[in-house]
């Protein structure tokens, strides 16, 4: 899971009202290099919840001194963009899972892949 | 724009296209190749390009792409013409002009050198040196025949010799530059390649049993194709249309049997090569290629859905091979595969046609007749509403993707589905239920700045989506999840566009109740989309009957007097299904609903008790495209402010 995918995640059990951002409780994480799109990253950046993704990165260890709040014409700061792009792409949850911060139900994350199946009783 | 300019002008193509894939193809064509002239017909689309035969030849929206050779109005026979006139007749309306054919060959002679960087790229695995040879052999070919073909138009006298002798001129050394920068790019790809070829190679078991699953979930046509083992998924409702009969000339036509192929593949494509092609000097590279060819091809062979020995194969596949003493003088060795439709098909069986015309191109330019390895493919098709001649230039459809490992939707389909969705650069794209992702695929090999979610239940799904993800280098653009798209775990109003074939309740039918969880479903879809949004669903006949009623029972239900359940409506409605050919090609049912904006307000008291509103759902389009042995419809909605 990479944090652009945590980053529009949420909670549904039933009676959560705010099911996000989840917390992240990560054993296994990877960091892999993939090629720097800079149009794609400062596409993106509008799209995200810019404090959730901070705390997610701090979460992990990864923040890149990136800045509580987003600068402001960052679409022409590439360094800005590279290490957004590091967080968002690169970063990648393996093995843990995912907490509603509502309800403390857990989502497991295994091979990357987070399992947001709930069941039955929950919806 | 000049560099990205074919080096012969205007170029006449067709290609043939699935059912309802033709206006998609019209736009695509015209879009990316600046296409002229374009000529729709049912299954093909014609067009003019002076754009690089390698940018034609990806074209997303096409099954197999041609040069054109003739395309006429359609031969009449009277019902009292003699077999010999009849034969006559023919022969003289589609052979025509020797010039017309010797120029088209040199054309065809030229594309195929300006592809053979990729498909030699794609073809070898090992002997890099002696490639590198080759690959120089083949830049060095493409230009003698480009000035062969010049020469051929000065023959026939187009131009003066002057202005011809200038261009040609300019011409050998733009070809210089270009075939440099092609070798470079070979020399990239062949890096990648080899280890993708591989492991392609070895998913053919899992793609055989992909396969299996396809068919029965097609079950319907099966009694009529069981003896067809070698039916490629991609291809399948070509299959009228590929299920070419091939020409027999002489008493050899048993040995083009497909079950043979695959058995004598290993002798056939030593011997073949060894004696059908007399006077060639044989490399000694190109033996010890074979056995990678081999496994190629008959992997190659599990997924085409066409005659063909392996010897043609390796022909067409090979430009090298093609010798650029193809002239007029030389004995062309070719094979016609002929399609007969309509009154002609009455008068003459396919093999008669293909007979009468093979007879005539041999005395007409002396070439030869090999149904086994020919050099050259002749495509005829005769209807009753034209009749067109072409020369096959890929060996592999188009459709068939390099990029999809294992292939779950027919990959044209999925592509004009994420065409229909109008991504723009920044999206967040959501397939709710993306089984092997190929939607998702095609969708991000062609928007570069937006980014995808795939939604699974199914891990073993998950699984291969992800294993795709990887081959097509995506990773960084497409992410996975496991949920249920009856509850996504997104905020409502997150994504710009929502994109799903909906299973068809025959895969899966076990599982889930596809119908009586489609409100439920579509409901979902319609909370994460935000305002503006598109959703495009691929849904069977009978699904998209029941989310027509599902969508119109919201609107229409004050006035409507026809009271329809949903659960009855799955059975009410298979018959549209069964529509005639003609029907099928291309619907758009557009404003048929009255704006559901003024019945909210009457409804919004009644309404509620259903799921969530589906009313700002605004229908748009319902096109019918052909996956098969069966057609699936491409419903598209815009998520609208109520």
């Amino acid at each position: 899971m990479k944090l652009l995918t945590h980053n529009m995640l949420t909670s549904h059990v039933k009676g959560v009202t705010k099911g996000y951002p989840l917390l992240i409780k990560a054993t296994e994480v990877k960091v892999n290099e993939v090629e720097f799109n800079p149009q794609f990253v400062s596409r993106m950046i509008p799209k995200v919840e810019w404090s959730s993704l901070v705390q997610a990165a701090e979460q992990l260890g990864h923040r890149q001194d990136l800045p509580g709040e987003l600068v402001p014409d960052y679409e022409n700061n590439e360094e800005f963009l590279k290490k957004v792009h590091r967080v968002l792409l690169e970063v990648e949850v393996i093995e843990g899972c995912l907490q509603c911060p509502e309800s403390g139900r857990e989502f497991p994350i295994s091979r990357g892949i987070p399992n947001m199946l709930l069941n039955e009783d929950e919806v | 724009m000049t560099e990205s300019r074919s080096e012969g002008g205007l170029v006449r193509y067709y290609c043939t296209a699935g059912n309802g894939m033709e206006p998609f193809l019209v736009d695509e064509v015209k879009r990316k190749l600046a296409a002229e002239d374009v000529h729709q017909m049912p299954g093909k689309v014609l067009f003019s390009s002076s754009v690089r035969i390698d940018r034609v030849a990806e074209l997303k929206a096409a099954e197999r792409l041609f040069l054109l050779l003739k395309h006429d109005s359609p031969v009449r026979l009277s019902s009292h013409t003699s077999p010999a006139k009849a034969a006559s007749v023919l022969q003289s309306r589609l052979l025509g002009d020797r010039n017309q054919w010797t120029s088209a060959v040199l054309t065809w002679n030229r594309l195929q050198g300006e592809l053979a960087g990729q498909r030699t790229a794609f073809n070898i695995s090992s002997t890099a040196l002696g490639v590198m040879r080759k690959n120089e052999e083949v830049a060095r070919r493409s230009e003698e025949l480009r000035e062969e073909e010049e020469n051929c138009h000065v023959e026939i006298g187009e131009s003066t010799g002057e202005q011809r002798e200038e261009e040609s001129g300019n011409r050998r050394l733009r070809a210089g530059e270009e075939n440099g920068a092609c070798a470079l790019e070979k020399k990239r790809k062949r890096e990648t390649v080899p280890g993708g070829e591989k492991t392609r190679r070895e998913t053919c078991g899992a793609e055989a049993k992909i396969l299996e699953k396809k068919i029965k979930r097609e079950d319907e046509n099966m009694s009529q194709r069981t003896s067809e083992r070698e039916q490629e998924r991609e291809d399948k409702d070509d299959d009228d249309e590929e299920r070419r009969m091939v020409m027999e000339f002489n008493s050899c036509g048993q040995d083009v049997k497909k079950g043979m192929i695959s058995e004598s593949g290993l002798h056939g494509s030593g011997s073949v090569s060894a004696h059908a092609t007399p006077g060639r000097d044989h490399d000694v590279e190109s033996s010890s290629r074979k056995i990678d060819n081999l496994a190629e091809d008959c992997s190659v062979e599990n997924v085409e859905n066409e005659v063909k020995t392996i010897g043609e194969d390796k022909t067409l596949l090979q430009p090298s091979r093609i010798r650029p003493e193809i002239t007029t003088s030389v004995r062309l060795s070719f094979r016609i595969s002929c399609k007969c439709t309509g009154s002609l098909s009455r008068y003459f069986s396919t093999q008669e046609v293909s007979k009468v015309i093979g007879v005539g191109l041999g005395r007409l330019l002396g070439w030869k007749a090999d149904l086994r390895n020919p050099q050259m493919e002749v495509n005829v098709y005769l209807s009753d509403d034209h009749c067109l001649l072409g020369i096959p230039l890929t060996r592999l459809p188009l459709a068939n993707r390099n990029y999809i490992k294992t292939t779950g939707l027919r990959s044209t389909v999925a592509w004009a589905m994420a065409s229909l969705a109008q991504i723009q650069p920044g999206f967040c794209v959501v397939d709710p239920m993306c089984g092997v992702g190929t939607i998702l695929i095609e969708a991000a090999q062609e928007h570069k700045a937006a980014c995808f979610l795939g939604v699974d239940i199914d891990d073993r799904q998950l699984q291969k989506a992800n294993e795709n993800i990887e081959f097509a280098e995506l990773g960084n653009r497409i992410h996975l999840l496991k949920a249920s798209s009856m509850v996504l775990p997104l905020p409502s109003a997150s994504v710009d566009a929502v994109v799903c074939d909906l299973p068809f309740g025959r895969k899966f039918g076990t599982k889930t109740n596809m119908a009586a969880n489609l409100p439920v479903i579509v409901a979902e879809m319609e909370r994460v989309l935000c305002v503006g949004g598109a959703l495009v669903l691929l849904l069977s006949p009978q699904l998209s009957c029941l989310l027509k009623k599902i969508l119109a029972q919201k609107d229409t239900k004050p006035t409507s007097n026809q009271e329809i359940k949903p659960q009855t409506g799955v059975q009410d409605c298979s018959s549209p299904s069964l529509s005639t050919r003609k029907q099928e090609t291309f619907q758009i049912h557009q404003g048929v609903k009255s704006p559901p904006t003024q019945e909210t307000d009457t409804l919004s008291g009644v309404k509620h008790s259903l799921p969530p509103p589906l009313s700002s759902l605004k229908h748009q389009a319902t096109l019918r495209v052909s996956l098969g042995a069966i057609d699936g419809l491409i419903h598209k909605y815009v998520k609208i402010d109520v």
